[in-house]
């Protein structure tokens, strides 16, 4: 590549219009990214932002408009192409080979050979460089999919960095991260663009953008609608120029009216598939209608597990499960569906979403059986289509094609709209639910949050699991704190703070009742 | 995103004609590289040229049609139809295990044991007693049930051990075949005409055979004793891949099917016994592959080879080519099955008629299956294609 940088701007990229069948999920976009800065893209969920970024990374080609480096002309075919002009990208969902080590995976495609033979131990010392260059803590010899997410997303960036890449997209990054993983992450960013790299950062969290991001770029249903300098603009405007209107980042509410118990859990354990010590260890809690209670605590302490326990995903070792005073401990998952619990899971893409089946498929999945969406074992079709119709209507689930969309196509935000409507709109006494706002956007958050609120007041109790500390003190009327695999702690979010709360998810505090159980045993 | 784009309605648009057009894609390149494959043949043979290659190529192409005269024609036709019964009702096994997320590589082994529960019933109940046609329903409906068991041994491996059912499959197929032979060796339903000592009895001998409704007499050559094989087992081949079809889409049986194929977990999470759900997707599969055997040992005219403790039957393997090309769509299964059998006549008939021989059309198949691997591609191309030209009608606007 040439050395004369005649131009302000590493890459532009100007009038770009990629349509998809049913959608143009960029319409004449013009992007600029400032050499050094971070720039930051916001948009609604399903406003086209992977799609643009894809478009740099080589994987689709746009219908119209052109792409710039260093002020010329190039052509982007696909990823090696973007790769030999230094871009590089994580994406939405990792993509890294599980049964691989990181350094393998770091080095895949650009391993260093000899004769044909691989020279790893260059390339570790290499890794191993890098990774205290920016601090990026990893070990090179674990397995992918031993290690944490967090691990995972710097194995991705070392993987750019080890390619010399000196544009770097991430896309929504830090959905999967915890609170803590965050900050490390925005300053191992702060540093990247301190030695000169170019970073393109899409988030959804505001907080994120005000903190790292030099300018940011909002995108609104496939259209570009402006750029402005971070030091000049307020989480306000921001929001207002993405979804048009303001929205509002405290959910109001009144105090909880609890009534009696949906939920019990007893004594319950859950044996670890890796060690001999219970992930769930001897846990206890109640849910009433008409509040919501949230276990709070720094993801890998048996949240999921748990989850997991009370929804029948995973197998109880000990202790009981209650719903709506009726044992369920050893019940089908069909039962439990059916008998009052909605679920919106972690994994939308493991648990929640057949993704090669069509939206409106995927709307019926807990319900196909229903007297209404069947009869005599045939599937009514336009039932579940006028069903599906509605909630999409109802929840602004957006995509290309409406109902009959495949699942896979939609956009991740839009994904768990669906999701969100599928468990929202089936009959429930209790609503679990994980990290329900996890890459949905401003507008949406607050839009479920309002929902959430809404059904506890309507007499559903809910079980809120967030590794959000904001959502976990917006929403809950009491908080647990999980700290490995036992509650440690019950708090009042009105008399709590997060500090405190902070303390308890490290393990520096517990209450004495959490203890006082376990010595029942 | 947002706005709506409206153009002219394009089949093209619709995944099902898609995916047909992406067969019938591969079809033609199977046929132009099977083409160049005769010239070049052609090329290193003194006794065969260019004009030769073209001749031979459309003898392929013209499959039963290049039999000659009327009847020959008819005659081929007729065991063509019939010899696509097992074929499509493999390819069906493999298709339904595809679309439900397993490969059946185990179809030989539940063709064989179907073949045995066929066999032995249509030969042990006297049609003295019962009438035939109870009998030729009781022999399938056995044969169908041996194959489902069978089937459903690597179905239970798969959904409650987690082990890969392609390995179960493999050690079931040769395990059947060992059993179909020791079953049969030194039985009673060994033929004991001298020279047919390696068949068992033609289930006619008691009487049993399928129904022709004079399918064999018109669908035969002028001289009495080349009657073609025609019964009407293609066409309950045909109306049960209708019905599979129907299942597959219709059905909230096929919904959970599809849906445990798809994605495993998904369905556990929506209170689908996903464990079961395989286990029945295979026994599904079993059934459909032994009903295949069945039909074809009860046209009453089948010496069926007892001793295959070496060998498996290739049309238990073939399930896979027609299920590939079909892009396992139940429907595209039926004219699958039978155009490969259409090539495979046209193959032979080169071969009987020119200096060719007959593994020209199995090449010639085997290339179209290749090309049928990139239908997935060629789909893709098409809506890249479309999308594209959305766009410029609306800018046209
Ligand atoms: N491969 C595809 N095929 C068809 N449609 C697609 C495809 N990828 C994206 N789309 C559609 O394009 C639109 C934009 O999707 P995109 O993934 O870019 O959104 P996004 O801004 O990243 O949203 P999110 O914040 O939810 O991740 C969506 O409506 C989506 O349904
Ligand atoms: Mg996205």
């Amino acid at each position: 590549m040439g050395d004369i940088k005649n131009s302000e701007y590493v890459i532009e990229m100007r009038n770009i219009t990629k349509v998809f069948p049913g959608i143009i999920a960029n319409d004449d976009i013009t992007l600029k990214l400032k050499r050094g800065e971070i720039h930051a893209l916001l948009g609604e969920n399903g406003a086209g932002k992977s799609t643009l970024m894809s478009v740099l990374f080589g994987l689709y080609q746009p219908e119209k408009g052109e792409i710039l480096k260093d002020g010329e002309v190039i052509k982007i075919n696909n990823p090696n192409d973007a790769n030999k002009y230094g871009i590089g990208m994580v994406h939405q969902h990792f993509k890294l080979v599980d049964v691989f080590s990181v350094l393998d995976n770091i080095i895949l495609g650009v391993e260093p050979t000899r004769f044909g033979f691989l020279t790893k131990k260059e390339a570790r010392k290499r890794v191993l460089e890098l990774s205290k260059e920016y601090g990026l803590n990893v070990d090179p010899d674990a397995m992918v999919e031993n290690i944490t997410v967090g691990m995972q997303q710097r194995t991705e960036i070392l993987k750019m960095l080890y390619r010399n890449n000196e544009i770097l997209i991430f896309d929504e990054p830090t959905a999967v991260l915890t609170p803590q993983e965050i900050d490390e992450l925005m300053e191992i960013m702060r540093g990247l663009a301190k030695e000169g790299k170019s970073i393109l950062f899409i988030t959804h969290k505001l907080n994120e953008i005000m903190a790292v991001a030099d300018r940011c770029s909002v995108l609104r249903k496939g259209k570009y609608i402006g750029t402005v300098d971070i030091k000049d603009t307020t989480k306000e405007e921001l929001s207002n120029m993405m979804v048009g209107r303001d929205v509002k980042f405290v959910v109001d509410k009144e105090d909880a009216k609890p009534e009696d118990v949906v939920l019990e859990v007893k004594k319950l354990c859950v044996k670890s598939h890796t060690h001999k010590k219970n992930v769930v260890n001897n846990v206890s809690f109640k849910v009433r209608r008409g509040e919501i209670v949230s276990i709070a605590g720094i993801d890998g302490n048996g949240q999921s597990e748990l989850v997991h326990a009370i929804t029948g995903l995973e197998r109880i070792d000990s202790g009981t499960v209650e719903l709506v005073g009726d044992d369920v401990t050893h019940k089908s998952i069909r039962y439990k569906n059916t008998h009052g619990m909605s679920h919106v899971p972690e994994d939308r893409h493991k648990h929640g979403l057949v993704l090669d089946y069509s939206l409106e498929q995927n709307i019926v999945l807990q319900r196909y059986f229903d007297k209404e969406f069947q009869s005599h074992g045939f599937i009514k079709f336009d039932a579940v289509r006028k069903y599906a119709e509605d909630l999409i209507e109802q929840y602004d689930v957006r995509s290309g094609q409406g109902p009959v969309t495949m699942a896979r196509s939609m956009s991740g935000g839009n994904q768990q709209k669906a999701i969100i409507a599928r468990e929202f709109d089936r009959e429930h006494d209790l609503l679990i639910a994980v990290q329900p706002t996890r890459g949905l956007d401003v507008g949406a958050i607050e839009y479920i949050h309002k929902q959430i609120v809404k059904s506890r007041d309507n007499g559903v109790g809910v079980l809120l699991v967030s590794f959000e500390l904001d959502e976990v003190m917006n929403l809950a009327d009491r908080i647990l704190v999980m700290y490995e695999g036992e509650i440690v702690g019950e708090l009042d979010p009105k008399k709590t703070n997060a500090q405190e709360i902070g303390l308890y998810m490290a393990g520096a505090i517990k209450n004495n009742k959490a203890e006082g159980d376990k010595t029942n045993e | 995103m947002s706005k709506k784009t409206t153009p002219k309605k394009n089949i093209f648009d619709n995944a099902g004609a898609r995916s047909a057009f992406a067969s019938l894609i591969a079809i033609l390149g199977g046929f132009l590289v099977g083409f160049i494959v005769l010239v070049l043949l052609a090329l290193f043979n003194e006794n065969i040229d260019f004009f030769d290659a073209v001749d031979g190529f459309f003898r392929i192409l013209a499959g039963p049609f290049s039999a000659g005269n009327k009847d020959n024609i008819l005659f081929q036709l007729g065991n063509m139809l019939f010899n696509s019964t097992p074929l499509l009702l493999t390819g069906l096994s493999v298709a339904i295990a595809f679309k439900t997320g397993l490969f059946n590589i185990g179809a030989p082994g539940q063709y064989l044991m179907g073949a045995m529960g066929t066999l032995i019933v249509a030969h042990s109940i006297p049609t003295t007693v019962v009438p035939p046609a109870i009998v030729w329903i009781i022999a399938l409906l056995t044969g169908i049930l041996c194959g489902a068991i069978w089937g459903a041994i690597p179905g239970f491996f798969k959904g409650v051990l987690g082990v890969n059912e392609v390995i179960v499959c493999i050690m079931t197929n040769w395990i059947a075949a060992n059993i179909v032979s020791w079953v049969f060796k030194d039985s009673v339903f060994i033929n004991v005409a001298e020279t047919k000592m390696n068949f068992i009895k033609k289930t006619s001998a008691n009487g049993v055979s399928t129904a022709t409704f004079g399918l064999d007499k018109f669908f035969s050559g002028s001289s009495q004793y080349s009657r073609s094989y025609m019964d009407i087992s293609i066409f309950i081949a045909i109306i049960i891949a209708i019905v599979i079809f129907i299942i597959l889409n219709k059905t909230t049986f096929g919904y959970e099917l599809k849906a445990c194929g798809y994605n495993k977990n998904a369905s556990k999470y929506a209170g689908m016994n996903e464990k079961r759900n395989i286990i029945l997707s295979m026994a599904i599969a079993g059934g459909l592959a032994a009903c295949g055997a069945a039909l074809w040992v009860l046209n009453g005219n089948q010496d069926f080879k007892w001793e295959v403790y070496q060998s498996l039957p290739s049309d238990g393997f073939n399930g896979i080519p027609v299920a590939l090309l079909a892009n396992s769509n139940p429907i595209g299964v039926v004219f699958s099955s039978i155009f490969l059998r259409y090539i495979n006549v046209g193959g032979s008939n080169l071969a009987a008629q020119t200096d060719f021989n007959e593994y020209v059309s199995q090449l010639i198949i085997a290339i179209i299956i290749y090309f049928a691997g990139f239908s997935r591609y060629i789909q893709e191309a098409m809506i890249r294609l479309r999308a594209g030209r959305k766009n410029k009608e609306k800018e046209g606007k």
